[in-house]
């Protein structure tokens, strides 16, 4: 026997004023266990005595000496024992990852069942003291399997829970046992419950997620049950043989000692017996059957078998019910989304299509409310906030990355949300395009719910004088009253949203697509009509040079020898071919304005306008014009093609006012949004703005040739300018009541 | 007095052969007119005028149309002004229209003047004319002396 020794002893840090400290509690290594029982670890190729429980000599050996060093056969040694070596010696060439039952063993007149279970390259074995079965071991399976078959005719959530409570309290007799059920927060809720009148009903009641702490929660969702058959006890420590070991992993020991804070909890709840089954849902610990006595109270282990395996049933059972009602929702929803699509491939804009059948788009989310935001533009179906609160909360959005963003609580995210909580006091949106900030919106009202906590979930904490944190001491219902929050949206409603945005994604993706090929397409036909155009005019201007040089010459030599008749066709002949010759050589400058490189710099914009007035003077000698100058600004831009432009525009303005004494023109510019507008105003003969529309076409005139000469194609060159820079062209006019022409260039092409 | 250069002109269309042959006499320039048909053409006749002779009897211009069949006009400019003994002869790019690349092109390539082939007859005379004088200026004896050749 050696002489060092040491105890295990959890050290826990002074807690903050808070029960989270609980998440730090390293739970599965407690270095101490419940005293109804002996726990052994053995190490080694041939397993010795390392660790054993301080209470392992007074009930196995009846010596207070601890066999440390000694191999597993001769610390159980004799006949007694010999079934469970051989059992233990099958098992270790197995998996013993989880806890096996190796038989009963009588110590001191006790009966006790011997657990063993491997963890590391540890075998951890434990003896721990059994009551006599109150039920043999047949009826156990007989309540197994009728319990089965009724949880199997079970329908629905609800009563699969409710019906669990009832099976769960039939087969291991405790006083109450609640189904604890998690949310998405870890918040429980018993939402099932069986019990008699000794202990009092928890049936509804809420428990903050901080009573059972996230290491808790593992360990639940590890190691299926977890029992503690009285909770007034004395823990026994682990000693340790040497020191240099690490503190030994009880996550699957069934003696294993519970945090003193649960213990303590337990105590304040009047249950010193309780038991724990955990439900584990793919993979998450969906709930826990809790199972509560007014006294101590211990469950075999073929009880505890049998609970396990009750567990898991619900479990699966859980798991379809779950699907099965998701798929079920999921099938409505899919076809309420059919129709959404249906209405917006049908649509133009495609959003449209989502207002076209407003109760479809209400019913995809289960929401009362909705809208539709499209660059800045908001439509409002159902009961929402109004139009400007609606911008307000897309304006919110745009600033973040989410695709989808949903909320039971928008007072939380929108402080402003509280005027609205009728109408929207949670919300689910999608956003369709991040560049045109683009969102579909669902609303639900304020759901005013009474909630009852299990105790004052604000009091959770409970200091006294030594700053040891305390569980509370009051269970008794603590009610509270939820303000601002709507119903939760579920994940089939959150998954249908987001199905919805990636198919109008999709939708929105095709369409910009088929865009991009018409717009090549548009650019290549452009290209080629220039080209044609070019070509054309090009080819045309020979032969009619070709007319006005020879009827020149024919008219030179020849002149005197034809009749007036003849000498005056002649001058037709040079007039139309002249006229056929300026139209080509017209068409052809229009062109090259379209296919030019644009030479930009940055130029005063008066100095341009002072250059097309001074080219412009021959046609105003002898007429009285009184100009009128705003201050224009100095652009960036093709000075030629610019130049060109106010030349066109006030050559317009002075031939239009040639009937006006005196005519006015004037000249200026101002800003408007991304824009700067130019314009040149007169008062002149004007137009019908019915024409409006025609103004700016190549050969588009509004006047006779004889009252106005012209070709009609400034104003086209005028387009064409103002489009080159990225700007735009209008006018507008009445007829005898003058007209001002405008044209725009992008603001960032404006200086100053 | 040194024998008048010839006026080499360039061009495919026979009715603008016609009227420019008519404003050159119109003109009363004396020199005589060689005309190639096409760029192949122009580039043979240049090339006889050159072939083993110690000094190069040139024309002393060239008016050159810019589309022309084979060799294009563009490509006969390149020709004469890479080519060291064609260099300094004065050549007139006539075009049908005033596309901005032939342009800028042209003079690149070091032509002497570009001129757009305007609509009517009168103007396309005065052209000529003061063509005229550009050749009086550079090219010796004065360009009255006798009658262009028709």
């Amino acid at each position: 026997m050696r002489e060092r020794r040491s105890v295990e002893v959890s050290t826990m840090d002074a807690p903050d004023a808070d029960l989270t400290a609980c998440d730090r509690e390293p739970i599965h290594i407690p270095g101490t266990i419940q005293p109804h029982g002996v726990l052994l670890a053995f190490d080694g190729p041939q397993p010795v005595l390392t660790r054993a429980s301080a209470n392992l000599g007074t009930i196995l050996t009846g010596t207070d000496r601890i066999p440390f060093g000694r191999g597993l056969d001769e610390v159980l040694d004799g006949d007694r024992w010999r079934p469970m070596r051989d059992t233990l010696a099958r098992l270790r060439r197995q998996s013993l990852d989880r806890p096996h039952h190796l038989g009963l063993v009588n110590l001191r007149n006790a009966e006790y069942q011997a657990i063993a279970h491997r963890t590391g390259e540890t075998l951890v074995l434990e003896l721990e003291r059994m009551p006599p079965l109150a039920i043999p071991a047949e009826e156990i399976y007989g309540l197994v399997r009728d319990g089965a078959e009724r949880l199997q005719a079970a329908k629905g959530i609800d009563a699969l829970c409710a019906q669990a409570a009832v099976e769960f309290r039939r087969l291991t007799g405790f006083d109450r046992v609640l189904v604890y059920r998690f949310d998405e927060s870890w918040h429980g809720k018993v939402v099932a419950e069986d019990r008699n009148e000794r202990l009092p009903s928890y049936l509804d009641l809420r428990f903050p997620a901080s009573d059972i702490p996230q290491q808790a929660r593992e360990l639940y969702r590890l190691n299926r049950i977890r029992l503690i058959p009285d909770a007034t006890y004395d823990p026994v420590p682990i000693l340790v043989d040497g020191e240099g070991r690490g503190p030994l992993d009880l996550s699957f020991a069934v003696l294993r000692s519970v945090s003193p804070v649960h213990l303590e909890y337990m105590r304040n709840m009047g249950t010193p017996a309780s038991m724990s089954v955990s439900v584990v849902v793919e993979g998450r610990l969906w709930a826990l059957i809790s199972c509560h006595h007014a006294e101590p109270l211990r469950v075999p282990f073929a009880v505890r078998l049998a609970c396990d395996f009750l567990g898991q049933m619900l479990a699966t059972h859980l798991a379809a019910q779950i699907h099965a009602s998701q798929a079920a929702t999921r099938t409505r929803l899919q076809a309420v989304q059919a129709r959404l699509l249906t209405e917006m491939a049908a649509a133009d804009p495609f959003i449209e299509g989502l207002v076209q059948v407003p109760d479809d788009l209400l019913r995809l989310t289960g929401s009362q409310g909705a809208a539709v935001v499209e660059g800045g533009h908001c439509r409002l179906i159902g009961k929402t906030p109004g139009e400007a609160a609606v911008l307000a909360i897309t304006a919110r959005l745009a600033t973040a990355e989410d695709e989808i963003f949903h909320t039971d609580h928008m007072a939380g995210t929108f402080p402003e949300a509280e005027s609205w909580r009728a109408e929207a006091a949670g919300l689910l949106a999608i956003r369709i395009s991040k560049l045109h900030a683009s969102f579909v919106l669902w609303f639900r009202p304020e759901v005013i719910e009474t909630v009852r906590w299990g105790g004052d979930p604000h009091k959770r904490v409970q200091g006294d004088s030594t700053a040891r944190v305390h569980p509370r001491k009051s269970f008794e219902t603590w009610k509270e009253i939820v303000h601002l929050r709507s119903a939760p949206w579920r994940d089939a409603e959150i998954e249908a949203a987001e199905t919805l945005r990636n198919a109008i994604v999709g939708i929105v993706l095709r369409k910009a697509e088929e865009l991009a090929m018409l717009t090549e397409e548009l650019e290549r036909s452009n290209k080629e009509l220039e080209a044609f155009s070019y070509s054309v005019s090009h080819d045309l201007r020979a032969p009619f040079r070709h007319i006005v040089g020879y009827t020149e010459l024919l008219k030179e030599h020849e002149a005197t020898k034809l009749s007036d008749k003849g000498r005056r066709y002649i001058d037709v002949i040079l007039d139309s071919a002249r006229s056929a010759g300026l139209l080509v050589d017209s068409l052809l400058g229009f062109s090259r304005m379209g296919r030019a490189q644009l030479a930009r710099i940055e130029v005063p914009m008066r100095s341009l306008v002072d250059d097309a007035i001074r080219t412009l003077e021959p046609d105003t000698v002898g007429r009285d014009i009184r100009w009128e100058f705003g201050p224009l600004p100095s652009v960036t831009c093709d000075p030629n093609m610019l130049r060109l432009a106010w030349q066109n525009l006030l050559s317009n303005a002075i031939k239009y006012t040639r009937n006006r004494e005196p005519a006015m023109i004037e000249v200026g510019a101002f800003p408007q949004g991304q824009e700067h507008v130019f314009f040149v105003r007169d008062n002149g003969v004007g137009f019908d703005m019915a024409y409006a529309g025609k103004l700016f076409g190549v050969f588009q005139r509004l006047h006779r040739s004889e009252d106005f000469e012209g070709i009609g194609i400034g104003l086209a060159n005028v387009r064409r300018i103002a489009e080159r820079h990225g700007g735009r062209s209008w006018a507008e006019g009445a007829p005898d009541q003058g007209a001002t022409f405008y044209f725009s260039l992008p603001a960032s092409s404006v200086q100053g | 007095m040194a024998e008048l250069k010839p006026i080499l002109l360039v061009e495919d269309n026979p009715k603008d052969v016609e009227l420019t042959l008519e404003a050159l006499a119109k003109s009363q320039l004396a020199n005589d007119v060689v005309i190639a048909r096409d760029g192949v053409e122009a580039l043979d006749y240049l090339e006889k005028c050159c072939a083993g002779k110690d000094r190069p009897e040139l024309p002393a211009v060239v008016l050159l149309d810019l589309k022309l069949p084979k060799v294009d006009g563009i490509e006969v400019l390149e020709r004469v002004k890479r080519d060291p003994r064609t260099r300094q002869m004065p050549v007139v790019m006539l075009t049908s229209s005033r596309e901005e690349s032939d342009l800028v092109r042209s003079y690149q390539l070091g032509v002497n003047a570009f001129v757009v082939k305007p609509m009517g007859f009168a103007e396309f005379f005065q052209v000529i004319q003061e063509l005229g004088v550009f050749w009086a200026i550079i090219n010796e004896p004065p360009p009255n002396s006798r009658k262009p050749q028709r």
